[in-house]
């Protein structure tokens, strides 16, 4: 592949350009680096060279044959030509071919407007086909699985998805059947393909041949309106496009950040945009005489503001890990400031839980790649709370680096496994294994001769950012000790002592999910106020119901699993209901504050102030605490 | 010049198929003969010196294919091309029917020579009877000790896997043939990496075809300068010609290289039959261009035969006669690339599927002015711009027949039709 | 239907035989359609689950060969070379005598179940000896209307390929040879116009 280290330079020269690249770089490459644009179908930055589609041929001198600059490394000296009549003319000849046994069903396909296939037939194809012949006719609209239409006769057998499911995910689920001008892909005996990563395979399509079932006609690509985000699928912090259209989520699509998700996003991250599709307008609720009613939000706000301060501090506040710092932040001023409460909390229900601390995320996710042993403690558990950390882990496999996927409990193995001459080991572990994985961190820091580092996955698109900014009963923000003013923590609410609670349900995905118990207590509470985006099995025990906003619908700051403070923008207005940190401000005004937030920057750069660890923001990197390695 | 049974001397020698009577004829002598005396880097030398080429098609030198294997890189693989599919070609067939053990023991050789421990055999999937030949000349081979632990006490260590294809002609192409033989598609790689240096398992392999083994066994008992005694400068040696179509006597003749192509016709093949006239005819197979009766007195020999415009090929040697359809003949071998095109490159899958329709309608009498061309410019764009030489060979012979029967197309456009076809329906009512 | 228990040994071996068990898919699909005749989704992912490969490979793989069979076809399987060079010696009135013949155009079974006829453009190696077809992968080479009758006629009774037993199955099986010119006898116009370019 492409990436060897290699420290010789060579000097080419392309169309007359000269240029210098290191060698072991593929003549595509070089071109790009000057903006020369040679077309391509299949070639792939992250996939081996394969040079089928053969759209990529140029001249190279002293080479009888036109050369696939996709497969082809640069040498000292070589004189590449890449608009010669030769290669325009062949241009247009590979593109003939390409569109002979090609439905030519732009007007209804998916992909017209961002169809590679499209656009380079119209900047280098023929304008006409002499193919008059009747073409090859395969199976259109097969439903490859419940997120996937096929369509067979667009293909274009680039190899693109069948080298993703062998390269990229190693499933080998996707595979080329038949052979020459009938070859189609598909999976074995056409049964629903399983793999959480199949959204990518519409991405790489350089055709309309794979398209997403929730996308089918939904809007051309020119009408679609883009925002930069990040998916609200869990605390990997993979970042995405927003693509909306009339204000309705038409999908999400990968946002190539190379530290974070390498390009790819997984199912559950991407088909998760229908639970964040609004369903018109909700009015807030009050109960009145043991009934909920329909009141405005400044109503429901002062009921909710009343019914918190009556409990005198005796107040619960859960907020979901799926909200943005800006709200937690303010969130947790709501509680200890005004409230006069240190009983906050962000995590599912469990008796106990260890601490976190900032060494839970000393290792990046990308660092996973130059590791030389990684352990992944809880093996499959740890894969399905954050799904894109498979590829990683896939990636780096097939790099050389030892991968060991065990059960949490079998850290004994691990420590049989990874040699006293470890470079760099890598322990990845849900935070729910984090006694585990520190235990089996301590006793390789022992054993091995190189660095041992851990990274915990959480819960959530912001549960490391909960945990920086103290959405915790012991932590105030950037993890300082309460020196014995800890409150209680979801474990204890339910024990006695609370007669308020106000539960911030921001996600969906991310929400309070109570137990049997739990619910017994909320319901003999004086004061429930639930102020969340979607309906909530809770609302049955609320005295005050907030709607709230979107993951898709606000901007603000989140902070994933490794630490990376990254925006979220704002793709859906949703005017009529309030952002939820000016629910928060408002709440907190009524009981005093002087808070005066118009924007939720105005509150990043607060948060700034409070940690300027957050600077990181700015730059894209990692929030570095007191990094140990 | 003329007949030179090497390779097919003792033919016809009874039970010459099994291990006793092939060893009577001298057999296993020459591996012997190597194990005891010759050292393997030396076995390379004397190969290289005898300017064995390649019997596969390209007529890449033997011993220079063996020298490229990177030192010190274990285990390396030889595999024994015997995917033998080029229409036209029938000789490797030839040779295992009659002899699998001089096959065998050219593979012993080979292995010896280039330090190969398992050895393969691919041998298409059609050639069933040819497969049980080879495996009981293995299990022959194996009892005698032959193949196996330490083989006559010589420290040399060696298994033979024969390996049966199953239908599909691109799997003759080197690297097509290993990934098939890896139990992928038979779909050819990327080249570089070269096989010899990746190439079965990513590990150093040398891929020799069948016939080209075949000559091991006597290099090695007569020396290399023996070897170089026969056939021209550039060409050593002999090969044995397929001879089919139109002839007296069709057949496989193996004739010292260099031998006029007009003396393979007319003598041993008895001359073009029905005492009709000589039209065309095709050296190398499907895949090479069609000459001329002016073409007669070219030796049968890599480099004259390219020199003439077309390519000696695997040695086939398909003939015409003058009441020939060249455009049929033509379509019957895009037809058949179309067959056998993997699809894996965009030239060759579109390409051979266009130009089959496109020889449909001539036969069927639908052709347009224009046609022609239009053969013409695909032929441009398909080849020397696919992924392996399937797709450029798909329209060498069709576009030589175009230069010289240009003629032919443009009858069938305007009769609407075959003009042979008429005749010979003619001949079938008659008959 | 499951894999015989001899079949299944079979495919492990081959397992073993190869550096790579990804190897062994060819001949464990032969030993498939040796034992079954074709060969079945069901076997691939049996054969998947005896390689411990993806089930999507085994059908990438099978699919791209043209000698294993996907449904059931007749006892016997009779394929007649058009390539050129068997073209020149009139196999295309060979195809037209055989379609004759057993009543079936190409690509076809006879009613009886004996016999599934193929014209093919694959060349199978007997162009010295055109025209002429293979059957069950034997080769019978050059051909007359003569040496076709016996060679149905025997095929008409004799049992499948793959359920012969296996000491059978090694010599050649050889119908009577029956001396005769190659005519070119068969119905005019003849010429196979089921070979147009697939779809």
């Amino acid at each position: 592949m492409a990436s060897t280290v290699v420290t010789d330079q060579v000097t080419l020269t392309v169309n007359g350009q000269s240029v210098t690249v290191p060698k072991g770089t593929l003549i595509l490459d070089a071109a790009k680096k000057i903006g020369i644009d040679i077309p391509i179908f299949c070639s792939h930055p992250k996939m081996a060279p394969v040079a089928v589609c053969r759209m990529c041929l140029v001249e190279v001198e002293k080479m009888p044959k036109l050369q696939p600059a996709c497969a082809v490394y640069v040498a000292d000296g070589m004189v590449v030509r890449t608009t010669t009549e030769q290669v325009q003319k062949y241009q247009k000849g590979v593109l003939e071919f390409l569109l002979i046994n090609h439905p030519l069903d732009c007007p209804i396909c998916d992909k017209g407007g961002e169809c590679p296939l499209q656009d380079q037939t119209y900047q280098y194809g023929p304008g006409a086909s002499r193919f008059d012949f009747e073409k090859a006719h395969f199976d259109k609209a097969v439903p490859l699985s419940d997120k996937i239409v096929l369509d067979r006769e667009r293909c274009i057998l680039c190899w693109r998805c069948t080298r993703f499911s062998e390269e990229i995910s190693g499933e080998r689920e996707l595979a080329l059947i038949q052979r020459g001008v009938h070859t189609i892909i598909g999976t074995f005996n056409d049964e629903p393909a399983q793999s959480n990563y199949q959204g990518n395979w519409t991405e790489i399509c350089p055709v309309g041949a794979l398209t997403s079932r929730e996308y089918r006609f939904i809007s051309r690509p020119w009408d679609l309106d883009r925002t930069a985000s990040i998916c609200p699928g869990c605390s990997m912090g993979c970042n995405i496009q927003v693509d909306a259209r009339h204000n309705r989520i038409g999908r999400f699509q990968s946002r190539e950040n190379l530290a974070v998700d390498d390009g790819w996003l997984c199912d559950f991250g991407r088909y998760s945009f229908p639970t964040f599709q609004r369903q018109g307008f909700e009015a807030p609720r009050v109960r009145q005489d043991g009934k909920l009613v329909e009141v405005s939000f400044e109503e429901a706000i002062a009921a909710a503001a009343d019914g918190l301060a009556q409990a005198r501090g005796a107040v619960a506040g859960w907020a979901s890990p799926a909200a943005t710092n800006e709200e937690l932040f303010l969130f947790q001023r709501l509680f200890r400031q005004r409230l006069q409460s240190p009983h906050i909390d962000h995590r599912a229900f469990r008796p106990t839980w260890p601490d976190p601390d900032p060494d839970d995320m000393t290792l990046p996710i990308a660092d996973l790649e130059r590791c030389d042993y990684v352990v992944v403690l809880g093996g499959q558990e740890v894969i399905d709370a954050a799904p894109v950390l498979h590829l990683r882990l896939f990636k780096s496999e097939r790099r050389g680096v030892k991968v060991l996927k065990i059960d949490a409990e079998q850290g004994a193995r691990a420590r049989e496994w990874v040699p006293a001459d470890a470079q760099a080991v890598g322990i990845l572990a849900t935070v729910s294994h984090k006694k585990e994985a520190t235990d089996l961190q301590a006793a390789l820091g022992k054993k091995v001769k190189g660095s041992v580092r851990r990274l915990l996955v959480v819960r959530g698109p912001n549960g490391r950012g909960a945990n920086d900014l103290g959405i915790l009963p012991n932590f105030r923000p950037g993890y300082e000790g309460l020196n014995g003013q800890s409150g209680k923590g979801r474990a204890e609410w339910g024990k006695g002592g609370i007669g308020a609670a106000y539960i911030f349900e921001a996600s969906p995905l991310h929400a309070f999910e109570a137990t049997e118990d739990e619910r017994r207590w909320l319901s003999g509470l004086k004061t429930l106020v639930m102020h969340r985006f979607r309906a909530s099995p809770l609302d049955d025990l609320a005295h005050v119901i907030i709607p709230g906003r979107a993951f898709t619908e606000k901007a603000g700051t989140v902070t994933n699993m490794e630490g990376r403070v990254q925006r979220i923008g704002r793709a859906i207005d949703a005017d009529a209901v309030p952002d939820d940190w000016m629910v928060l401000q408002a709440i907190a005004r009524k009981l005093g504050a002087p808070w005066d937030y118009h924007e939720s920057s105005d509150i990043t750069a607060d948060l700034l102030d409070l940690i300027p660890q957050y600077a990181a923001v700015d730059r894209g990197e990692r929030v570095l605490w007191s990094e140990r390695t | 010049m003329g007949l030179k049974p090497v390779l097919t001397k003792d033919f016809g020698t009874e039970g010459l198929r099994q291990l006793d009577a092939y060893e009577r004829t001298g057999g296993y002598a020459g591996y012997k003969k190597a194990l005891s005396e010759i050292k393997p880097d030396d076995l390379v030398e004397l190969v290289k010196k005898s300017g064995l080429r390649g019997r596969g098609g390209a007529g890449f030198p033997t011993g220079n294919k063996w020298s490229f294997l990177p030192k010190g890189m274990y285990p390396r693989y030889l595999v024994c091309n015997a995917d033998e599919s080029e229409p036209g070609c029938f000789k490797d067939r030839y040779l295992i029917e009659e002899s699998p053990h001089q096959v065998l023991e050219g593979i012993l050789i080979a292995a010896f020579a280039i330090g190969c421990n398992t050895a393969f055999i691919y041998i298409r999937g059609e050639y069933l009877p040819q497969y049980e030949a080879l495996e009981s000349a293995i299990e022959e081979a194996t009892a005698a000790g032959y193949i196996g632990k330490n083989v006559l006490k010589s420290g040399f260590d060696v298994d033979v896997i024969l390996h049966r294809g199953a239908g599909a002609y691109i799997c003759g192409e080197e690297t097509a043939l290993l990934t098939s033989l890896e139990g992928y598609r038979g779909e050819p790689r990327l080249k570089p990496p070269f096989p010899a240096v990746k190439g079965l398992y990513g590990k150093p392999t040398v891929v020799n075809n069948v016939e080209t083994v075949a000559n091991l066994p006597h290099i090695v008992v007569n020396g290399a300068d023996w070897f170089a005694s026969m056939g021209t400068p550039t060409g050593k040696g002999t090969r044995v010609w397929c001879m089919s179509g139109h002839v007296n006597r069709p057949g496989n003749y193996e004739l010292e290289n260099g031998t006029p192509i007009r003396e393979l016709i007319m003598e041993h093949g008895g001359g073009v039959w029905k005492n009709r006239r000589l039209k065309a005819f095709q050296p190398g197979g499907a895949s090479m261009m069609v000459l001329l009766p002016e073409h007669l007195d070219v030796g049968l020999d890599f480099d004259a035969i390219q020199k003439a415009g077309s390519l000696a090929g695997a040695g086939a040697m398909v003939v015409m006669d003058e009441t020939t359809c060249m455009v049929d003949a033509a379509r019957r071998y895009v037809k058949f690339f179309h067959h056998e095109s993997c699809g894996k490159c965009t030239p060759c899958r579109e390409g051979t599927f266009w130009m089959s329709n496109l020889f449909d309608r001539f036969e069927f009498g639908e052709a347009r002015p224009g046609d022609v061309d239009l053969l013409l410019d695909m032929g441009y764009n398909i080849d020397g711009r696919s992924f392996c030489p399937l797709g450029d060979a798909s329209t060498w012979f069709p576009r030589s027949v175009i230069k010289y029967f240009r003629d032919e197309f443009e009858q069938h456009i305007a009769e609407k039709g075959c003009p042979f076809r008429k005749e010979t329906e003619a001949a079938v009512a008659v008959a | 239907m499951p894999l015989r228990p001899d079949t299944v040994a079979k495919i492990q071996d081959y397992a073993r035989r190869y550096p790579s068990a990804q190897s062994a898919i060819l001949p464990a699909l032969w030993a498939v359609q040796y034992e079954q005749g074709y060969v079945t989704d069901e076997a691939l992912a049996e054969v998947a689950t005896h390689l411990k490969l993806p089930p999507s490979l085994i059908e990438a793989t099978s699919s791209f060969y043209s000698m294993f069979l996907t449904r059931p076809e007749g006892r016997h399987e009779v394929m007649i070379c058009v390539n050129a060079p068997c073209m020149l010696r009139g196999a295309d009135a060979i195809v037209a005598y055989a379609e004759q013949r057993l009543g079936i155009r190409d690509g076809q079974t006879t009613s009886d179940g004996a016999i599934t006829l193929r014209s093919t453009i694959e060349c199978l190696g007997a162009c010295g000896g055109a025209p002429m077809m293979q059957v069950d992968h034997r080769f019978e080479e050059n051909l007359t209307p003569d040496r076709i009758n016996a060679i149905f006629d025997h095929l008409r009774t004799a049992p499948a390929f793959h359920e012969q037993p296996p000491a059978e199955k090694k010599p050649a099986r050889r119908t009577p040879t029956v001396s005769g010119e190659i005519t070119r006898s068969g119905p005019s116009g003849a010429r196979a116009r089921t070979r147009k370019a697939s779809k």
